[in-house]
């Protein structure tokens, strides 16, 4: 994955700058993520794969799923890709876009891990208390997980908050036996 | 099931009673690869160099390498559970390792863990294991001596507290005999003692601390082991624990000894963790920071002066100083010093202790080449009597190698030089030392007394060690006074000088040997 991440920065990092020249960064994510759905296609993924298949026509054969979705500078992109046999790396480059332009919006995704449903309130509490520790704009999204027992676990980009029952059980269990 | 001593209620209720149950804010990390017992990271984007990285199951790592899309880190200890996709915590946190006094007479790991099954080591206090050595003004010379109990060295290459003496030279040449021989040679001497084993065998390691305890040397003695089944990560770490442990000793003013056991071993440690982390190699394969391994470790063994082990100390020790004398071993292939790392640390060290194959087969133990061992610093620390009587057997044997070699062509000698190699064969013979067996100081003066007084002329070769035995002996039941004042002086007065004279006239007189 590391290696991946390193590949697909370069590609990334160009068509953010393009998109960014071109005041349509929304539209090349919206592009990306479609390149990125027909990637992940199953069939798509075998042809992609298939050492038997020929550059020019796996080019052709995506560009043509793609069809009109896809503006001239993205079909360049994958046209690019094809050419050095880095399809497969899509995803990646998809992720590390869209990182770059969270990153140009000031944006950071939240992910909050609850033990039972919390009401639209308390979420927007903790959305605010969030973008004051961390001075950006956040974008929640709540998802229910009785595993973790009881309060909430918060996890944005690297770092994590662990309120849970279950993190505070394991760091006593750790404590005691330690 | 055994009922550990940390299962006491009351100590649990402390426990659970200190419990902070707050909510933590940690960087964490997914595993992408687990390899060798190295871990590749992704995320972590916090994590600083050398800090501990928490995996699942209680186990910590090491992150060594810092890279643009991910983390390098050695596991310590078992990694077989980690699997792709773990999530890891950065702790914030510098390896430690427990301190103390609690420490001595335990065999532990490169952790502080106990490996000897005596319950756990309740040592009030832990330390980072990678410190920076003490600065310039907080120094001071080195003017104590470290008594080896070996005559060879003692007399040759004195050590000083404080100082770091090489202990050099090919496998099965008595290098841990010597480093051995010291520690035992340390008892009532207000000496800690720390015998750090790398890569070696658990065997070895067994046998070394057997010995220490049938002469009662883990009574001041920790041993840290790594042994050649622990993984590189913890071979590599022993030396840096170790010297934390003696550290503490020599910041609050007392006198410490430590022995890596062999750095040749923690070197190799180091070169299998930095090939695996595709660090570039150097010569022999050696990464670049290969002498900074040894160096920095090295630069921690010091003496101390007043002032610092009473700042440290916050006034409670005041007017003592500390020292950390290190007596590290390295390995030599056939005698190669020219090596890597044996160049290395002959550059880093005040000297070496250079032990060769020829003269250990030649029966010559503990096998120390005279001629191209030193001690850069030994000399301002050597014992006055010592220092006094020693200094012609350096030239004696000296000489003895230059005719020795010359001698060999000519059938006919004048009377001089023949005496002159007797002189030099007897020395030779005199330097000798049984394992196990070190000398006090007025026993060793009075061996070099008599040599240089040349009451050792007359015996022959083979009956030179008997007869330095039975004259301790001898000294010691019938003239006790005088070896008495030479122990407490360390030194030779005039009137004790004619009273030893004296005695080994009598002895000569009256024992046969």
């Amino acid at each position: 994955m590391a290696e991946i991440s390193t590949i697909a920065r370069p590609y990334a990092v160009a068509a953010y700058k393009l998109g960014k020249e071109q005041k349509a960064l929304a539209k090349w994510s919206e592009m990306l993520g479609f390149a990125t759905a027909v990637a992940n296609n199953a069939q798509m993924q075998a042809y992609i794969q298939d050492p038997k298949v020929v550059s020019s026509d796996l080019q052709a054969a995506f560009l043509k799923v793609c069809g009109e979705k896809l503006n001239e500078n993205a079909q360049n992109l994958i046209k690019v890709l094809v050419e050095y046999g880095r399809l497969s790396i899509l995803p990646a480059i998809t992720s590390a876009f869209e990182e770059l332009k969270a990153q140009d919006e000031g944006v950071l995704d939240a992910q909050i891990i609850a033990a039972a449903k919390i009401s639209d309130k308390e979420v927007k509490d903790l959305v605010k208390r969030l973008e004051t520790k961390f001075g950006k704009k956040i974008t929640a999204s709540v998802t229910v997980d009785p595993e973790i027992i009881g309060g909430i676990k918060i996890v944005v980009g690297d770092t994590v908050i662990d309120a849970s029952v279950k993190g505070q059980l394991q760091n006593l269990a750790y404590a005691l036996t330690a | 099931m055994q009922l550990s001593t940390s299962e006491i209620s009351e100590l649990i209720k402390s426990r659970l009673e200190n419990f902070s149950t707050s909510a933590e804010a940690r960087t964490q990390g997914t595993v992408i690869s687990v390899t060798d017992g190295i871990v590749r990271i992704h995320g972590l984007s916090n994590v600083m160099a050398g800090e501990m990285i928490e995996f699942p199951g209680n186990t910590f790592g090491l992150a060594l390498n810092l890279e643009r899309d991910s983390v390098g880190a050695v596991v310590l200890g078992d990694y077989e559970h980690i699997t792709e996709g773990d999530i890891c915590k950065c702790t914030g946190r510098i390896l430690e390792v427990p301190v103390g006094p609690e420490l001595i007479g335990r065999v532990v790991n490169a952790l502080g863990q106990p490996i000897d099954g005596k319950g756990p080591v309740n040592a009030k206090l832990t330390d980072k294991i990678e410190k920076v050595a003490p600065g310039v003004i907080a120094r001071k010379s080195v003017s104590q001596p470290v008594q080896t109990g070996l005559k060879s060295v003692d007399s040759m290459v004195p050590v000083g507290r404080g100082q770091r003496e090489l202990i050099i030279g090919d496998r099965q040449t008595g290098k841990t005999a010597v480093a051995v021989d010291a520690i035992i040679n340390q008892k009532g001497q207000n000496m800690t003692c720390i015998y750090v084993a790398i890569g070696q065998k658990a065997s070895t390691i067994a046998n070394v601390v057997r010995k220490l305890e049938e002469n009662g040397a883990m009574a001041y003695t920790i041993v840290v082991a790594a042994a050649a089944s622990d993984s590189a990560a913890l071979q590599f770490l022993a030396p840096y624990a170790g010297c934390t442990m003696g550290e503490y000793f020599r910041d609050r003013g007392e006198d410490a000894l430590i022995v890596y056991d062999d750095l040749t071993k923690q070197a190799i440690a180091y070169r299998q963790i930095s090939l695996l982390l595709r660090r570039p190699p150097g010569r022999e394969a050696y990464p670049g920071d290969v002498f900074y391994i040894h160096s920095r470790l090295l630069e921690r063994a010091a003496r101390v002066n007043e002032e610092y082990v009473e700042k440290f100390t916050e006034g409670k020790v005041k007017g003592k100083t500390g020292s950390l004398t290190a007596l590290p071993v390295i390995e030599t292939a056939a005698g190669d010093v020219s090596a890597f790392v044996p160049t290395n640390v002959i550059s880093i060290t005040d000297g070496q202790i250079f032990l060769e194959t020829d003269l250990f087969n030649a029966g010559i133990r503990p096998a120390i080449n005279a001629g191209i061992s030193v001690s850069r610093v030994g000399g301002a620390a050597q014992t006055k009597v010592i220092k006094k009587l020693g200094g012609g057997v350096r030239l004696a044997l000296a000489q003895y190698r230059e005719l020795a070699a010359f001698a060999q062509f000519a059938s006919d000698l004048d009377e001089a030089t023949r005496k002159q190699l007797d002189r030099g064969r007897m020395f030779t013979e005199l330097m000798k030392q049984a394992q196990y067996a070190p000398l006090s100081v007025s026993n060793m003066a009075i061996t070099l007394f008599a040599a240089n007084k040349g009451y050792f002329d007359d015996v022959p070769t083979n009956k030179v060690l008997a007869f330095e035995n039975k004259l301790h002996g001898f000294i010691s039941s019938k003239y006790k006074a005088v070896a008495e004042a030479i122990e407490t002086s360390k030194d030779l007065s005039a009137d004790n000088e004619k009273a030893l004279e004296a005695a080994i006239k009598d002895f000569k007189a009256t024992t046969a040997y």
